[in-house]
């Protein structure tokens, strides 16, 4: 039993974080704000060197071979840097997504492209209901010639716009199935869906009757469920990694603020109406970290509990994040509603992740089913 | 990060299991049947298992006695008696008592033979403590001592108490603080039951006039009450983490299997999307705690003291389980309220230490004292924001010289 970083951990983190302090300053997010594609692609090709865009792959898939543990880490130093780019889109959801259900050949071809840097990645999760419950699809399926014809719409992708594949669950007569789409296949239509958060991005993808080939199935069709449950588990984690570090980064800036902003002659965080609401912030932090991290080991491990840690951790972090970047702004008071104080880059990036991969409310309603069938 | 036990964690938790199998007794309600449940959980070697082995401990790993307390907490044995003694008054003659103290007093402890008290708080020193007013005045070979405690917890059946009292007025109010061993047993204290909102009296005031603590009771230097008083704060804190989760998760079994069978508009309350819903919030809340307490755990197993850390851990579990008993009694309605004729199915078998059994009632008033006792939630913020954050203590009144 041990719940705490190993050496190669607390090394991974550190040098993220000063990759990131380095490479990724509020002035780089703000100026990815108004950039076409939305990321550097300097620092891009800087993670492939560095391993990160590889980290949950084989060594043969030119990937790290490490753990959700690490990536939860790499994910957490995002959320606290605000990264503006399609990691989370191509590693979490393009490359687990075709790690979970991919073949032999699409795992060759696709993860070590993103490992090197060379292609980006993408799931269409959404449609207009938001229900996050694969079995909700509505997206079609029709088998044409050889191959399939996809129709439908999906919502809140996230860069697609970027990417260079996109996993698409779609229902097909044999049932659910996910398929690989390139974005740029004529009937694809995006259009951009501009949220609060501008260093993140999202599209609306029409799919107009496009035709893919038989070897664009991922998995068998109809067994798409299983893969995209897990898939969703995952996305669950890693966002709440993500909310974390806006969390915490969030939660730092209003300690060192408070620290020095005076009124009524002495700094405001000597006053207990404001050392409190930090003393509460940073439980709710601490108490997320626990969450965050038992359950990227439980989905890592195979452990029995792992379906139910990763709702616990996405329905805790969600709230949590939610109440520690809130107080955050209210602790700052004026200076935090400026654009030009950068404390909204990453309490907007925790917003952003909130309703993703199922909000608070849609995992308690699976805790409470996963207590009810275990008996 | 693994958080698999081991192997030997494994079998160990198997054989505390069967031990408890064999030997938890049918009914403890007597004060002679509690120590003597305590004597036979130290003879198996379960009690005092973190004390050094040359004082009669056990030596044994954080992990091993956080196993105990969490089996125990599984097969709801009742709590063994001396916890105080256990808990506080113990280690802290163990870090700074003298070998007579260490000799007269430890093994006494350990078996129950004298139960301890702690004279703490006072009606006007709760979380300004160091604002208490008790008196111990050297005379000769003796202290004198006068004055009032109260929330003194097993005071009633106390043999002994850990005593704070002031020994100097003319320095700042945490200067003059000192430290004592007091025989309960003697005209000077008068020990009166407090009786709470449970209606049952776990607390006592305890009345002082003319009591004598000798001067080889005399716990540290002259002076250094206070900050010896900090040092066994932290021992309330750590061992107990996993039984008090494996305790909530036994409670939430009884509330799940209650909303089943409770029913509202036709149907049973747990198919109420909005009930259902505040059952997942607090069961995430139960499994966030378990992961604290295995960081908590693995912090101590490294021989780390978690220090002020062990304030947020205080507040977590304190402020959570408030949470937790209001959503049972909303759940059970007018069944959480009874404190008699509760039937089975909405009744809640717990020991609680008083030689009564429990019920929801008294979980959910009695819940109302963690964020009081042992430090107030606001105390813990406090020590949270100055200690943990760093952030500047606030201007008060008292922080120069004077007289308390």
């Amino acid at each position: 039993m041990n719940f705490s970083f190993t050496d190669d951990q607390i090394l991974l983190r550190n040098s993220v974080r000063s990759a990131l302090d380095e490479q990724c300053k509020p002035e780089h997010v703000r100026a990815m704000f108004d950039d076409p594609r939305g990321y550097g692609e300097a620092l891009w090709g800087e993670m492939a060197k560095l391993g990160w865009l590889g980290l949950p792959f084989t060594e043969e898939q030119g990937g790290a071979g490490l753990g959700l543990v690490e990536l939860a880490i790499v994910l957490e130093e995002m959320g606290r840097a605000a990264y503006p780019g399609p990691f989370f889109a191509t590693v979490v959801l393009g490359g687990l997504g075709i790690q979970l259900a991919g073949s032999a050949a699409q795992k060759d071809r696709w993860l070590s492209a993103i490992s090197a840097g060379k292609a980006r990645a993408t799931a269409a999760l959404l449609e207009e209901h938001l229900d996050w419950d694969p079995a909700s699809t509505i997206a079609t399926a029709a088998r044409e010639g050889s191959g399939w014809k996809l129709s439908g719409v999906k919502r809140f992708v996230p860069w697609a716009h970027v990417a260079d594949v996109v996993l698409v669950p779609a229902r097909a007569p044999e049932g659910l199935s996910l398929f690989l789409v390139d974005p740029k296949s004529p009937g694809v239509t995006l259009l951009p869906m501009v949220g609060i958060d501008l260093a993140s991005r999202w599209s609306e993808m029409r799919l107009d009757k496009i035709m893919v080939g038989a070897d664009a199935v991922l998995g068998a069709p109809g067994a798409a469920g299983p893969a995209l449950d897990s898939l969703l588990r995952r996305g669950a984690v890693m966002a709440s990694a993500e909310m974390l570090g806006a969390a915490r980064r969030c939660l730092d800036m209003s300690v060192a603020y408070v620290k020095v902003r005076e009124q009524f002659g002495q700094p405001v965080g000597s006053f207990q109406a404001i050392r409190h609401r930090c003393s509460e912030m940073l439980l709710e932090a601490e108490n997320a970290h626990a969450a965050v991290y038992y359950a990227a080991w439980a989905l890592a491990a195979g452990a029995e509990d792992a379906g139910q840690a990763a709702s616990i951790c996405k329905a805790y972090v969600s709230d949590a994040a939610r109440k520690v970047c809130g107080d955050s702004v209210q602790v700052h008071g004026g200076i935090g509603f400026t654009w030009e104080y950068d404390l909204h880059l990453y309490m907007k990036r925790a917003k952003a992740l909130e309703p993703l991969f199922g909000d608070a409310e849609f995992h308690r309603e699976l805790i409470v089913r996963h207590l009810t069938s275990a008996r | 990060m693994d958080l698999n036990y081991t192997p030997e964690d494994l079998a160990f938790r198997k054989q505390v299991r069967a031990w408890l199998e064999q030997n938890l007794p049918k009914d403890v309600s007597t004060l002679e049947e509690r120590r003597a449940w305590h004597r036979k959980l130290y003879d198996a070697g379960y009690l005092g298992m973190g004390w050094p082995k040359e004082y009669g401990g056990g030596g044994a790993r954080p992990m091993e006695q956080a196993i105990v307390a969490d089996e125990m907490a599984r097969a709801n044995a009742p709590a063994p008696t001396n916890g105080l003694g256990l808990g506080i008054v113990g280690p802290t003659i163990v870090v700074h008592g003298t070998e007579a103290q260490k000799t007269r007093y430890l093994k006494k402890i350990l078996t129950a033979e004298e139960l301890w008290c702690q004279l703490y708080s006072e009606p006007n020193a709760g979380s300004d403590l160091a604002a208490l007013r008790t008196s111990a005045v050297e005379a000769g070979d003796h202290f004198v001592v006068n004055g009032q405690k109260i929330w003194t917890s097993g005071g009633a059946i106390a043999d002994w108490g850990l005593l704070l009292a002031r020994t100097d007025t003319k320095v700042p109010k945490h200067k003059g603080i000192s430290c004592f061993l007091m025989n309960m047993r003697q005209p000077g204290v008068d020990v009166r039951p407090l009786k709470q909102i449970t209606g049952s009296s776990e607390f006592c005031e305890v009345f002082m006039t003319n009591a004598r603590v000798e001067k080889s009771d005399q716990i540290g230097k002259l002076g250094e009450g206070w900050a010896i008083a900090q040092t066994t704060l932290g021992y309330e804190r750590g061992g107990r983490a996993l039984a008090r989760v494996t305790t909530y998760s036994s409670q939430f079994n009884r509330l799940m299997e209650a909303a089943r069978r409770l029913r509202r508009h036709g149907k049973p309350l747990l198919e109420n999307p909005v009930v259902r819903q505040k059952l997942g919030r607090i069961w995430s809340e139960i499994e966030v705690e378990r992961y604290q307490a295995l960081r908590t755990l693995t912090q101590l197993e490294r021989g780390e003291h978690p220090g002020a850390g062990g304030s947020i851990t205080k507040l977590s579990y304190s402020e959570f389980e408030k949470r937790f008993m209001e959503l049972a009694l909303e759940i059970l309605g007018p069944y959480g309220q009874l404190t008699k004729g509760a039937p089975q199915d909405f009744a809640l078998d717990i020991d609680t230490a008083i030689g009564e059994r429990g019920s929801w009632a008294y979980a959910y008033l009695w819940s109302r004292a963690g964020t009081i006792y042992a430090g107030s939630s606001e105390i813990q913020k406090n020590v949270i924001g100055e200690r943990i954050l760093g952030l500047p203590k606030e201007t008060r009144a008292d922080r120069g010289g004077g007289k308390a």
